[in-house]
């Protein structure tokens, strides 16, 4: 999370209505907390002293993790318009340029990836399935996976699951784990689907598990 | 002859008297007294200006600089220099002034105490100014002889007046013989001859020319027979002032002489700031020797000659010198200032009539106009010319900066003072002629344009860093100077590039600064980055405290606001291209970060980079040090 000090009261000014929390100001029609940089007019243009713009990308990619791990998003549109690359209080936004670099910062720290569009073969050399979103690398409003949570974490934590609820042996289904009873409650539980498989996909690479298709379009896994 | 002590200014040069010119600095010299070297004062650069002659050392300015006035030189002489030793010019000090039995020729009544002659001049009938008069070999009309015409110093290129009568110049020689027995005949008690001695002197010194002087000689000289001197060997009663016997020859030691010399040897005891560790003065008079070591001696010896000739330092306030054209004499034509004036009522001196009220003024109007005329045509006709009657050119753009100023209001005043200024420093700049143009000429003249622009910069009156904030480009500096030079000598990029070079060589208390885009600026010294950053930020922090003028989405109280160059340049009194520099110069450091937005380029106080991403560690290199310090303990490492 990022490590900004406590906001100062704002009983004293007329125009800051919105309750503060210890970590950030909330905005209207958002529950979280944003920090203080946020508000702060130059983090949205790009710094040309290096140590500050150091200082500028690592900002935003805890604010960014911290957003999505807030609403518990997998993607996040790289819109410049929408929150969090826009603020609507000052009025500023973040260019496309910037937004990009941004998330090229997380790529470097393994905590993104950009969502290619359906068919095309990603880095690791696994086909797109069930990817949606537009254009990608290239052009306005692309998506990108906002890992606030690795695969490989989310792997553990799935096998953490399987051995908690004894079904190491068994063979479940991508969709029974996304959306089913047993791992409601858990974290697990809403999971996005690309992330879900590669979570997974850790997990086989560890050789704790075996996914194979079952059906047209479902996945089957079974943890040894 | 006394070295004096010598102010400095801030660039480490002379300060010059009002009326002072340069006229020549040479670098590589040192300094003697008498046949030994002083000690510390072995290399440094010498100023021949019209008034004095300036040392300044090289190692420690301000303790070992010396001067000395060129009216206590009495002769000088140049050594050509051999094999290794260089050439040097010797400086021989004037007899001590109390005791000077020279005749004050000049009018300036210098109080000459004459202890040891019993006369006084008699008062004569001619004007006190010149009593001195020569007799025209054409028409044989008696002349008076110019005040400021002076035996010793005298040569070819001293303008003498020509006769009143049939207006034919004399010959040198004619007049220093008349000037001489002039003197002779004045002075019964003389003292030791100082003057070089004339080959037909002898002649002169018992007969005189009577008809020649107005005065009254014989009878004079006759009641001055208590006063001649006895020749030892032959008893031949000599003139008093003569050194060798007329009849026999031999040497002759003057009754008054031993008084002359202790008078002397205790003047020259007398403690002067210069003491060299070695034995104090004896009886002969202690020269002062400046040696070249880096060449130039010539020309220093010519503008030596012409400055002693000229002897300016007596034209304070003296008449101007005397037009050949208008009347034989200008000398007794009173009023030294205002040029027009003075020239005016000098020159129409003896066809003023008094004519009152309108016609006399509109008279009075074209005499001076028709003065500055000629004056203007005859300055311009020669530079060097131009440079004698500055003073006159000075007094009269003051005169048309004063009537343009009345007439033009306030916003041409500033232009009409830089006229003025700019007039006045017509001889002291430094300009390639000055300066020797010999192997290091370059650098020297490099070197005192450095001196000149520091001294410019500093200068207290004009205030140039001042009034642009501490802190001025290049460009504008350059522009600046020339401006001031009137188009005189003026600097090229290439040299003013050089000299400023040099600044930090040479020790001066302005400094040169190049920003990262390469533009260059120039400020004081003390003033570094780091104050710079501090009054920024200083700054920024009251904006803290003082709500912006609009409202504004951002938390004002927290963040500040932003500034752009404008306001930085404004809040300082740089100009825009520094103030751009400077922020950015700020932000390079970490102190600012900017913001650009529709209203443009604007600077904040740095909030983004609060100095926590040093402390958060990496998570790589966390675990990897979690690795180390484990095996660590267990012994593995």
């Amino acid at each position: 999370m990022s490590t900004t000090p406590p906001a100062p009261s704002d009983s004293s000014t007329p125009n800051n209505s919105n309750p503060k929390t210890t970590a950030g100001t909330l905005l209207p029609n958002d529950t979280f907390p944003f920090p203080r940089e946020f508000f702060f007019p130059p983090f949205f243009t790009r710094q040309t002293n290096l140590t500050t713009h150091h200082a500028q990308l690592t900002k935003w990619s805890s604010l960014l993790l911290a957003y999505c791990r807030h609403h518990r998003l997998f993607r996040l549109s790289l819109n410049p318009d929408a929150i969090p690359f826009h603020n609507p209080r000052i009025n500023r936004r973040l260019a496309p340029g910037d937004i990009r670099r941004v998330v090229d910062f997380l790529r470097k720290d393994g905590r993104a990836e950009y969502v290619l569009p359906l068919g095309q073969t990603k880095k690791d050399g696994t086909m797109t399935t069930t990817a949606r979103g537009g254009g990608g690398e290239a052009g306005e409003g692309g998506e990108a996976f906002i890992y606030w949570r690795t695969p490989e974490e989310w792997g553990s934590l799935i096998e953490a699951w399987v051995e908690e609820t004894g079904q190491r042996g068994s063979v479940l289904t991508v969709y029974e784990l996304r959306e089913g009873e047993g791992t409601r409650g858990t974290e697990i539980w809403g999971m996005d689907g690309d992330v879900l498989v590669k979570a997974l996909g850790t997990v086989v690479k560890r050789g704790k598990a075996q996914i194979f298709q079952s059906g047209e379009d479902s996945l089957g896994v079974k943890f040894f | 002859m006394f070295l004096k002590n010598l102010d400095l200014t801030t660039a480490l040069r002379p300060s010059y008297l009002p009326d002072e010119d340069l006229l020549f600095v040479q670098d590589n010299v040192g300094l003697y007294e008498g046949k030994y070297k002083l000690p510390n004062q072995q290399n440094g650069q010498v100023y021949l200006t019209s008034h004095r002659i300036c040392y300044v050392d090289k190692t420690e300015p301000r303790k070992y600089s010396a001067a000395l006035d060129l009216k206590d030189i009495e002769r000088y002489e140049f050594y050509a220099g051999f094999l290794k030793s260089s050439p040097k010019i010797t400086l021989v000090p004037k007899a001590n002034k109390r005791a000077s039995l020279q005749p004050s020729r000049n009018g300036n009544a210098s109080p000459a105490q004459r202890v040891d002659s019993p006369f006084r001049a008699p008062p004569v009938d001619t004007p006190p100014a010149s009593s001195a008069t020569w007799v025209c070999t054409i028409c044989s009309f008696s002349n008076p002889v110019p005040s400021n015409f002076d035996p010793t110093t005298a040569s070819e290129h001293t303008s003498l007046p020509p006769c009143l009568a049939c207006g034919i110049k004399p010959t040198l020689t004619h007049i220093l013989k008349a000037t001489i027995s002039n003197a002779t005949s004045r002075q019964p008690g003389g003292g030791p001859a100082i003057y070089p001695p004339l080959p037909d002197r002898s002649k002169q010194g018992s007969g005189s020319t009577a008809p020649a002087t107005q005065t009254s000689p014989s009878p004079f000289q006759a009641a001055d027979a208590s006063a001649s001197f006895q020749c030892p060997r032959c008893t031949f009663l000599n003139h008093p002032s003569l050194m060798s016997c007329e009849m026999c020859g031999g040497p002759l030691i003057s009754n008054d002489l031993p008084a002359e010399l202790m008078q002397q040897r205790r003047e020259t005891d007398s403690p002067g700031p210069v003491l060299s560790s070695l034995a104090p003065k004896s009886e002969a008079l202690e020269s002062v020797k400046i040696s070249f070591r880096g060449g130039g001696e010539k020309i220093f010896y010519e503008r030596l000659k012409g400055s002693m000739t000229q002897r300016k330092w007596l034209l304070q306030g003296a008449p101007p010198i005397p037009k050949t054209s208008s009347n034989g004499l200008g000398v007794g034509s009173g009023s030294g200032g205002g040029a027009g004036g003075g020239v005016g009522s000098g020159g129409g001196q003896p066809e003023r009539v008094k004519i009152a009220g309108i016609a006399g003024l509109e008279q009075r109007g074209q005499s001076m106009r028709k003065n500055n005329e000629i004056v203007i045509g005859n300055a311009f006709e020669d530079l060097e010319a131009l440079m004698a009657s500055a003073k006159d050119i000075v007094a009269l753009a003051e005169t048309f900066a004063r009537q343009v100023k009345g007439a033009g209001g306030a916003s041409s005043g500033s232009e009409n003072a830089l006229l003025a200024e700019s007039a006045s420093q017509l001889g002291l700049i430094a300009t390639k002629d000055i300066v020797g143009s010999g192997g290091g000429g370059d650098s020297l003249y490099l070197s005192e344009l450095a001196r000149t622009l520091a001294e410019f910069l500093t200068d207290d009156a004009r205030g140039v860093l001042r009034k642009a904030g501490g802190i001025i480009s290049l460009v504008d500096l350059w522009a600046m100077f020339n401006r001031l030079r009137g188009g005189v000598e003026l600097v090229s990029p290439a040299d003013f590039e050089k000299a400023v070079n040099l600044w930090d060589k040479l020790g001066l208390p302005v400094r040169l600064r190049t920003f990262k885009s390469g533009v260059k600026v120039v400020q004081g010294r003390d003033r570094t980055d780091e104050t710079t950053i501090r009054a920024l930020l200083a700054w920024m922090q009251d904006l803290h405290n003082f709500p912006p003028d609009r409202e504004v989405a951002w938390d004002w109280r927290e963040f500040g606001r932003g500034v752009t160059a404008r306001d930085a340049a404004e809040r300082f009194g740089w100009s825009i291209g520094v103030a751009e520099e400077e922020l950015e110069m700020a932000e390079e450091r970490g102190v600012l970060c900017r913001e650009e937005g529709i209203e443009g380029l604007k600077f904040w106080e740095n909030f983004i980079d609060t100095g926590e991403g040093a402390s958060r560690p990496h998570p790589v290199k966390e675990d990897n040090e979690r690795l180390m310090k484990a095996l660590k303990e267990s012994g593995f490492l």
